[in-house]
């Protein structure tokens, strides 16, 4: 017992941090309503990996297995950059096509594409099933600590700016803002949510990642509307619905990320159900004081 | 030549067929901003043949199929019912949870069938290639049928896909157009996600509308011009992944996707060019 909590360890402090980032993240994602931008970078990030992946194939034996890393994750990088750049610049309104359109368009052709590469290689549905559902249980303390780094830049980052990138989200719902340059910190948003995105992805898959995103912020949309009490909110669902789904998936010898995911819908309807029984006892209470 | 145009033309067939109704039906979602709903009932309908998988029926069965059905089904009757309530979480974001958890359970089912990865992969890319006559020629009388429904009711969906004036009709009357029109929807997807895989289905159904939607905003243009440009398109992509020897419907996503993005490009390069011309 103690050696199996011993080893998820790692596991569980690695989904905490995702999850702290993933709920601001997703109040702002939510707040803009797009979505699905999230799972479109991270496909264009996974798809940025499957090139550098065939890349390497192609020169075997040239390169180190470090440096091989590093190349991945710059191409991914650049991949995102590139994504960021699209996404900012159709944001338009004389388009008259929803911007959702075009993520759903991208989301669509990086995941064929990246098919079609990971094809060519061997062994590529193995690829596509890690790429969705990641390998969270056997991540390592280097990562962990790596992804504590860019968490923590990251999220100070935009802590730092955090008027300015309310601002711009407010603004994506017709709100008057008076920000200047707009295009830019959107720009700065996409690409910083893009890194952040490679680097969760890589931890726990796209998958779960989009799960982190947009279910704990669903739930905080339901109980709180002030951003830290959301955030708080947020990261109290997501924490237990990681403890269970670990913990379970241990027992029940199952992969974890579907187990988490399927723990944090449960959160969800359990918190829908109990919003609705809140709204009921209040209108009872109403009815009965008249 | 000849033998490689005969193995070439049922999935041609069927993938001018799938482009012909999928690309109709982009219309209305694209006008109705409900761009992921297909993706996410794609994805559950996977799910239903998954578990009729499971359940020990063969795939393509009868009972697999109504398994299917039924999964989808329940979840437009779900997705009706949040719409209607005063909206906390955004409908997309109740599309995106519908999809993360069906996307979710199918991996984990997967661990239980049989070269269930195998299956992800193929959920995902089709089996465009391998379709046979009877199949072209059951989703041809399937999407006849819907066709024709579509054809006597073409002008009330029209009116309420249109939400940008409110509702035209009574609550219950929408609401009675509304379920013909998903439930029509839903079996097309169905039908079309094991031929083409969750993703060609998705292209098909907004990548062709969004290059319509971008030059005209009448209807019946649109209609026209998605046709056309999903139905080139699909023959275009089968022809390309033949002489290049890479899988189908990955082929044809790639081609339209790019084309739409570049599209889009081209049209804000188009309009910043007449700016600058108008201040000159």
């Amino acid at each position: 017992m103690a050696a199996s909590f011993d080893f998820m360890f790692a596991s569980f402090i690695a989904c905490l941090i995702l999850i702290v980032i993933m709920v601001y993240f997703g109040i702002h994602v939510i707040e803009r309503e797009i979505i699905f931008i999230d799972i479109a970078l991270a496909q264009i990030a996974a798809l940025g990996s499957a090139v550098s992946l065939v890349l390497d194939n192609l020169n075997i034996g040239h390169q180190h297995h470090a440096q091989e890393h590093d190349s991945r994750t710059f191409i991914a990088y650049l991949f995102c950059l590139l994504a960021a750049g699209i996404f900012t610049l159709l944001k338009n309104k004389k388009l008259k096509i929803p911007l959702e359109a075009i993520i759903g368009i991208a989301y669509a052709v990086a995941t064929t594409s990246a098919v079609i590469i990971l094809d060519k290689g061997a062994g590529g549905d193995v690829h596509i099933h890690d790429m969705l559902a990641g390998t969270i249980l056997w991540v390592s303390w280097h990562q962990v600590l790596r992804l504590f780094l860019v968490v923590l830049v990251i999220g100070g980052f935009h802590y730092f700016f955090r008027e300015k990138f309310k601002a711009v989200t407010l603004a994506y719902k017709g709100q008057d803002t008076n920000i200047t340059n707009p295009g830019t910190w959107d720009f700065i948003f996409y690409f910083t949510f893009g890194i952040v995105i490679v680097e969760a992805v890589s931890v726990g898959g796209i998958l779960t990642i989009f799960a982190f995103l947009i279910i704990p912020s669903s739930i905080s949309a339901l109980f709180a509307t002030r951003w830290t009490m959301r955030i708080l909110v947020g990261l109290l669902v997501g924490g237990i619905a990681t403890i269970l789904g670990l913990y379970l998936s241990w027992v029940m010898d199952v992969p974890c990320s579907p187990t988490i995911i399927l723990f944090l819908a449960a959160c969800l309807l359990l918190s829908v159900l109990f919003k609705g029984i809140l709204k009921y006892s209040n209108l009872l209470r109403r009815k009965n004081n008249n | 030549m000849l033998d490689n145009l005969l193995f070439l033309s049922a999935p041609i067939t069927v993938s001018v067929l799938l482009a012909g109704i999928l690309s109709y039906f982009g219309n209305h979602i694209l006008s109705r901003g409900i761009i992921f709903i297909d993706i996410a009932v794609a994805q559950i309908a996977a799910l239903g043949t998954m578990i009729g998988l499971l359940l020990g029926s063969a795939e393509e069965s009868l009972n697999v199929q109504l398994i299917s059905y039924l999964f989808t089904v329940i979840i437009i009757a779900l997705f009706s019912l949040t719409k209607s309530r005063k909206q906390v979480i955004p409908q997309e974001a109740i599309i995106g949870i519908i999809y993360c958890i069906g996307l979710g359970l199918a991996m984990l089912l997967a661990e239980r069938i049989p070269g269930g990865s195998n299956f992800i992969t193929k959920t995902i890319t089709g089996n465009l290639l391998w379709v046979t006559w009877d199949k072209v020629l059951y989703c041809f009388i399937m999407f006849l049928i819907i066709g024709i429904i579509h054809l006597i009711f073409w002008k009330h969906f029209m009116v309420i896909s249109d939400t940008k004036n409110g509702l035209a009709y009574s609550l219950w009357k929408t609401r009675a157009y509304e379920l013909i029109f998903y439930i029509t929807f839903s079996i097309v997807i169905v039908k079309a996600v094991p031929v083409g895989g969750v993703f060609l289905v998705f292209t098909l159904l907004i990548a062709p509308t969004a290059a319509a939607t971008l030059f005209t905003q009448n209807w019946k243009k649109r209609f026209i011009w998605s046709w056309i440009i999903g139905i080139l398109g699909s023959i275009l992509g089968m022809y390309i992944s033949y002489t290049l020897n890479i899988s189908n419907a990955p082929t044809i996503v790639t081609l339209l996707g790019v084309t739409v993005i570049l599209l889009v490009f081209g049209k804000l390069a188009s309009q910043k060019l007449r700016t600058i011309n108008v201040k000159k």
